[in-house]
């Protein structure tokens, strides 16, 4: 018998996620040192890159638990995919769309063929397309299985596309790979700091959606049973 | 399995064919996009190769959804596909024959898109041409190799073409840049940085999705309406 409470713990790490977004803003603006060339516009970067980190996260999540499903058909696996999916879709829109920005004021361009850039667009319009696709009015044991094939898929082609992109043209500025010239003390931990609360969100809202989703199967069951 | 395979794709292929309106579909609309496109340039100019080669491929990725649509639409009717299921053969042969149907008449459609290219586009053919071959052949297997796993998605005629096109497209990414690079080359012989990474990160491509699709079809090919 699945239990249909929510976990107590899940709306305390909605609390914790609340509380260190809300430290993040104070050393985005206050205490990390505003920028020399690119002036406050680089405070973006705090939002883009854990957006863009844990969107990946998202998609790895969808992978692991695609193959999860697979192999156990228990439906909680199937549950964590859809939400993490949904979750990656929003988050790497929103590092696109602060990618763009950052690449208009400091390359001049709106869009650039950047692999990074590109990776992530792409993987966009993937899980984009993976989210219409759980929406289709199929059996639910075969929407599952259909899912979780191209849950597994999707992921297999990030390298290659990143690695086609890469070949295509490079201008992304490497943050943590460069010698000497990266980041002051400040920013870096601000950054991490901003890594860190982007994840107790993505934790909070995905297990937020995978709980929810569960519940809707389990509502849909009971609905069933119900007419029949 | 080679042989039950062979057998499941000449079965489609005479199928297909015999109809005479097999690959008619797929060819009016990848000669459309191509003339279509072909209108984006003034009366006289010439487009440039890259661009040429990316509405050859526009073409071909288009062409290879409605290929698969119809293959796999060749069993829903009066249950055939249990037929084919029912057979003592791995259900991989299914994957593999349709795969093999696929790139026919894949490859039968580029031999018809790329004179058309050429022609209403205004490309020249340069020494190059032949490594342009070797990488539409290589391409077309991991194109393939995808459309045959995803395609079967279409079985109940749950999922429309469209619902394929948006998820498959995005994946080809990778193949089709190759594709794009590789055949502007082959047009205008200029790639400065060579073509033996397009080439490589095809082959990946292809070992990566003939695996995923020997591992994954079962899941996708099943009984169910």
């Amino acid at each position: 018998m699945q239990t249909n409470r929510l976990s107590p713990v899940m709306p305390l790490v909605g609390i914790v996620a609340g509380l260190a977004l809300a430290l993040c803003q104070y050393m985005i603006f206050v205490y990390a040192p505003v920028e020399q060339t690119m002036g406050i516009v680089q405070k973006i970067f705090y939002f883009h890159m854990p957006l863009a980190w844990w969107s990946l996260i998202s998609f790895l999540t969808v992978f692991v638990a695609s193959i999860a499903f697979l192999r156990t058909r228990n439906w909680k696996w199937d549950a964590l995919s859809g939400a993490a999916a949904e979750v990656g879709v929003l988050f790497s829109g929103l590092a696109l769309i602060t990618g763009s920005i950052w690449g208009r004021h400091s390359w001049g361009v709106w869009w650039t063929w950047d692999p990074r850039l590109t990776t992530t667009l792409v993987m966009w319009f993937v899980y984009a397309g993976y989210l219409v696709l759980r929406t289709l009015d199929l059996p639910r044991e075969r929407l599952g299985t259909v899912s979780a094939v191209v849950g597994i898929v999707a992921f297999l082609d990030v390298p290659l596309v990143f690695l086609s992109a890469r070949l295509w043209r490079s201008i992304h500025p490497a943050v943590f790979a460069s010698k000497g010239g990266g980041l002051e003390a400040e920013m870096k931990t601000t950054v991490i700091a901003c890594i860190v609360a982007f994840g107790f969100l993505w934790v909070a809202l995905t297990w937020l959606r995978a709980a929810q989703r569960r519940m809707a199967a389990r509502i849909d069951v009971l609905a069933t049973e119900t007419t029949i | 399995m080679l042989s039950a395979a062979l057998a499941i794709a000449s079965k489609d292929l005479r199928l297909l064919l015999s109809r005479g309106t097999g690959l008619v579909q797929a060819l009016l609309l990848g000669l459309l996009l191509i003339f279509v496109f072909s209108l984006s340039q003034r009366v006289g100019e010439v487009m440039g190769p890259q661009g040429a080669a990316a509405i050859f491929w526009l073409a071909s990725a288009f062409c290879q959804v409605l290929i698969f649509n119809t293959l796999f639409a060749i069993e829903e009717a009066n249950g055939a596909r249990f037929g084919l299921l029912l057979a003592p053969v791995p259900v991989q042969a299914v994957w593999l024959g349709k795969g093999i149907a696929g790139f026919t008449l894949l490859l039968c459609a580029q031999a018809v898109f790329l004179p058309a290219a050429i022609v209403f586009l205004g490309q020249t053919v340069s020494p190059l041409w032949h490594v342009g071959l070797a990488t539409v052949l290589l391409a077309d297997v991991g194109i393939v190799a995808l459309g045959a796993l995803l395609g079967a998605l279409s079985q109940g005629q749950a999922a429309r073409e469209s619902l394929l096109s948006i998820v498959l497209f995005p994946l080809l990414v990778p193949v089709l840049l190759a594709g794009i690079r590789v055949g502007a080359a082959a047009f205008a012989d200029d790639i400065p940085e060579g073509v033996e990474s397009w080439l490589g990160l095809v082959a990946a491509f292809d070992a990566l999705f003939l695996g995923a699709g020997i591992v994954l079809f079962p899941f996708v090919y099943g009984g169910e309406e």
